[in-house]
């Protein structure tokens, strides 16, 4: 059975780019525009990882991350953090709120490819 | 794009409590116009990569379609099929192989809509805040009932541009080009 992969990002291009990376290597790709639209997305699937922006409206990368972690079902799921943002502490913000890695944009699909499949084989 | 709209909210929301006491109506317009200018551009660019985004999914599409195609030809031919059919088949795989190559790396470069358009809404708050220091610099100027020095004036100018600078967030976006970003598994 496929793993269900979910793709939050404010930006429409950068989404199509991650689903059609995603789905071409057999991954079921969930998209979510921001935070809360995630948030809501992850308590209705069951999701094998979780690929999001920082910078976002309504609700902001790093805040889902810490709303995720909160949840019984999410303490484990990898987090990956895909974003412009580069900064050392910013990272660190990341990595407190319990992200599992860290990937600056622009990406690179096969990169991408091979950081998701160490992370959830 | 909706981060720039939402940075734009709430620049606007901050603006309400300041247009009250609005001085300098030249300079503000000014900056208006800067920020409807950058807004422009916001639009045209996502226009352009809304449309590349769809011209790079259809030739994806018909790529993939051609590679099966060519597999299919590929196993209708018959082993006694001549070499050059074969030869021909054998060249139209590799094409549709180096085609599939290149709009993966496309991929990548795809990406620099929303690294320009947080740019973008950066530049545009940047532009905000300083317009709201000089305002602020014109009002305290005005109630001084103009007996100001050039060089006080020109420090408040100083002043603003460096508050505009503390109270502007961090740059979110440093990357010069397209090439892939570093990843970091923690």
């Amino acid at each position: 059975m496929a793993k269900t992969i979910l793709a939050v990002d404010d930006s429409a291009s950068i989404r199509q780019m991650v689903a059609f990376t995603l789905k071409g290597a057999g991954y079921e790709v969930i998209q979510a525009v921001d935070g809360e639209d995630a948030l809501e997305k992850a308590n209705q699937h069951t999701v094998n990882l979780v690929l999001t922006d920082i910078n976002m409206p309504r609700m902001d990368g790093l805040k889902l991350l810490a709303l995720l972690r909160k949840l019984s079902n999410y303490k484990t799921v990898p987090i990956l953090m895909l974003t412009t943002e580069s900064s050392d502490d910013i990272k660190a913000k990341g990595r407190a709120a319990g992200a599992t890695g860290w990937l600056v944009k622009p990406f690179d699909p096969k990169r991408l490819l091979e950081v998701i499949a160490k992370v959830i084989g | 794009m909706t981060e720039m709209q939402s940075n734009s909210d709430n620049i606007d929301n901050q603006l309400t409590d300041e247009m009250n006491a609005l001085c300098n109506v030249e300079a503000d317009e000014y900056f208006m116009n800067i920020k409807s200018e950058l807004g422009q551009i916001d639009r045209l660019i996502s226009d352009a990569v809304n449309n590349l985004v769809i011209n790079f999914r259809y030739i994806s599409k018909l790529t993939k379609t051609h590679h099966e195609m060519v597999l299919v030809i590929e196993k209708m031919a018959s082993p006694e099929a001549s070499k050059p059919i074969l030869e021909l088949l054998d060249k139209q795989m590799n094409i549709a192989d180096k085609i599939e190559q290149e709009l993966e790396m496309a991929i990548t470069s795809l990406q620099f809509g929303d690294l320009v358009t947080q740019l973008l809404a950066h530049t545009t708050h940047q532009v905000e805040m300083l317009n709201m220091e000089l305002q602020r610099v014109d009002r305290e100027d005005n109630w001084r009932n103009g007996k100001t020095a050039l060089h006080t004036i020109h420090e408040g100018i100083t002043k603003a541009v460096n508050i505009a600078k503390t109270k502007n967030n961090k740059k979110p976006v440093v990357q010069q080009g397209m090439q892939m970003g570093d990843i970091e598994l923690f």
